[in-house]
């Protein structure tokens, strides 16, 4: 079983690269699609871990929620708020992927070290589905950094956000519900206010690069 | 006299299925395109009749451009030997390892790319200034996938290698080799020139790579060329099926084992062959400058596997 999470906690990094290599905005909202899709995926095999065991549905339902919300929801909302924008192609990325994606890499080397100095993981095991995490959530911080459109940014935080969720469900395997919903209310608002913020911008500026917000300083 | 069974076995297994593969991507390309589409056994045919024929060579070519279809056949073939077909039979002590794989595939391509050169056409030389660029940007994450699975076995040895993956029994259960095994495929793509990063089927001069350095060939020397690269790309499948699908395992030695080994060995290819149709067919190809893209995602495809195993995994796997 924990064989299986190994699995989906590297096809879960893996497509955290993919998202560090793509160029276009849509690609963008597939991979994150699939990223989610994988974290829905982990959530339903531990749930259904926990219901076989002990009978508890909790997991479950948070995995039918992670398929609602971040799976056909959020996507969909992101495409749609793309599509009322004006279409241009831009270079949207600071440097050029093949050296996005050796940073990445680093930063996955650079999780290891920091994460294995850590003592308690799994009583002094050192868990590999946790430094997965831990890196998709590094690599969420710096696709931000390296996207120079809103959007990008949105689905950065996205991933940050996700790395954040796996880290904390690998960890424990299955956290109270209401915490669960929490988060996923929180995240929700958060992209729902994000997305009319860039229809507004995209409204008032006639772009969505962020380098324009700079001529508002004084 | 295992030894001698094993060289004609493996000799003969080669030779045969080699042109095989072409003919099974071609034809399920050409359903994809709603045509018949020509015979799998096309490339047999093709083969024959240009060994018959007489080379055309060029005033102003040199030595290297008569000898480069040789070489680049004989390396392909010795690489080829290096892999074994089915490890029901091998001799005991098999010499050569990765590393003499490695550089017998990089000989036969450098040979290739100064033929290009030799006879001063443009699109020679486009094509090797491009072959050389795809080659170098490829072979990094080749290179960390064999010792991957070199490291799993704890030889460098290929026969050692398929041993330790019968071992493991089904190696893709391990997220280390569904990596490994996702990097080797986009290194098969990128080496055996298909979708991604050249379109086979095309002689159009923009996109050509592999093409425009076989361009100013003909006869039997084109012949020779057109299969070294064939072999070339059924060894690449070989370690694919060897490693992460192995099934001799399973058999007992003898001659209907050896047999029926085959057979799952050919069924195994077929099956890759078609898997590598469906991702040409499905995929459309990048732009030159993008191949190096490609090339960082393969890389860390396979640095991850690396990492998985020897950083975070150890010895657990």
């Amino acid at each position: 079983m924990s064989e299986l999470l190994d699995i989906f906690s590297v096809l879960i990094l893996l497509s955290a690269f993919v998202l560090m290599a793509n160029k276009r905005i849509r690609s963008y909202i597939k991979t994150f699609r699939i990223q989610s899709f994988f974290i829905a995926a982990a959530a339903g095999v531990m749930g259904w871990e926990s219901f076989i065991e002990k009978g508890h549905v909790d997991i479950l339902v948070v995995c039918a929620i992670i398929v609602i919300l971040k799976v056909i929801y959020i996507p969909n909302l992101l495409s749609k708020v793309y599509s009322n924008l004006e279409y241009r192609v831009e270079k949207d990325f600071i440097f050029n992927i093949p050296l996005l994606i050796l940073i990445s890499c680093g930063l996955v080397v650079f999780t290891y070290f920091s994460v294995s100095t850590v003592e308690g993981l799994n009583e002094g095991f050192l868990n590999k589905q946790i430094i997965n995490s831990v890196s998709v959530f590094l690599m969420g911080l710096f696709f931000m950094i390296s996207r120079k459109k809103a959007i990008g940014q949105i689905i950065g935080f996205l991933e940050l956000e996700n790395g954040l969720y796996i880290c904390a469900m690998f960890s424990t395997h299955g956290m109270p519900l209401v915490v669960d919903l929490g988060i996923f209310v929180d995240m929700l608002t958060a992209v729902m206010i994000m997305g009319l913020m860039v229809f507004r911008i995209n409204e008032k500026y006639e772009s969505i690069n962020i380098k324009k917000l700079n001529r508002l300083k004084g | 006299m295992n030894t001698i069974i094993y060289i004609v076995l493996q000799a003969t297994v080669i030779l045969l299925v080699a042109p095989l593969v072409n003919g099974i991507i071609n034809k399920v390309k050409a359903f994809s395109q709603k045509r018949k589409g020509a015979s799998v056994f096309q490339m047999y045919y093709d083969l024959l009749k240009l060994f018959r024929k007489s080379c055309v060579v060029s005033e102003t070519a040199s030595w290297i451009f008569k000898v480069a279809p040789w070489i680049l056949f004989a390396t392909s073939l010795t690489a080829g030997m290096l892999v074994p077909v089915t490890t029901l039979i091998h001799p005991l002590h098999y010499p050569g390892d990765v590393i003499l794989l490695l550089s017998l595939l990089a000989l036969g391509r450098f040979f290739m790319m100064l033929a290009g050169l030799d006879t001063g056409s443009t699109f020679g030389g486009m094509g090797s200034s491009r072959e050389g660029m795809i080659s170098s940007l490829m072979e990094p994450s080749i290179l960390v996938c064999l010792f991957t699975v070199s490291l799993v076995a704890g030889s460098t040895s290929i026969t050692s290698i398929v041993g330790g993956m019968q071992e493991l029994g089904t190696p893709l259960a391990k997220p280390v080799f569904i990596l490994i095994f996702l990097a080797m495929l986009t290194v098969i793509m990128a080496e055996t020139a298909r979708i991604p990063v050249d379109d086979p089927s095309t002689h159009l001069e923009l996109t050509m790579v592999h093409e425009a350095m076989i361009l100013e060939y003909s006869g039997r020397q084109l012949a020779l060329m057109e299969y070294g690269s064939a072999i070339k790309q059924l060894l690449l499948m070989d370690m694919v099926v060897n490693f992460f699908f192995p099934h001799d395992q399973f058999l007992m030695a003898g001659v209907s084992g050896v047999l029926l080994s085959l057979l799952i060995y050919l069924a195994k290819v077929i099956l890759l062959s078609l898997l590598i149709a469906f991702v040409e067919v499905s995929t459309v190809k990048f732009k030159l400058f993008s191949i190096p893209n490609l090339a960082a995602l393969a890389f860390i495809l396979s640095f991850l596997g690396f990492f998985q195993y020897f950083v975070i995994g150890g010895s657990h796997v």
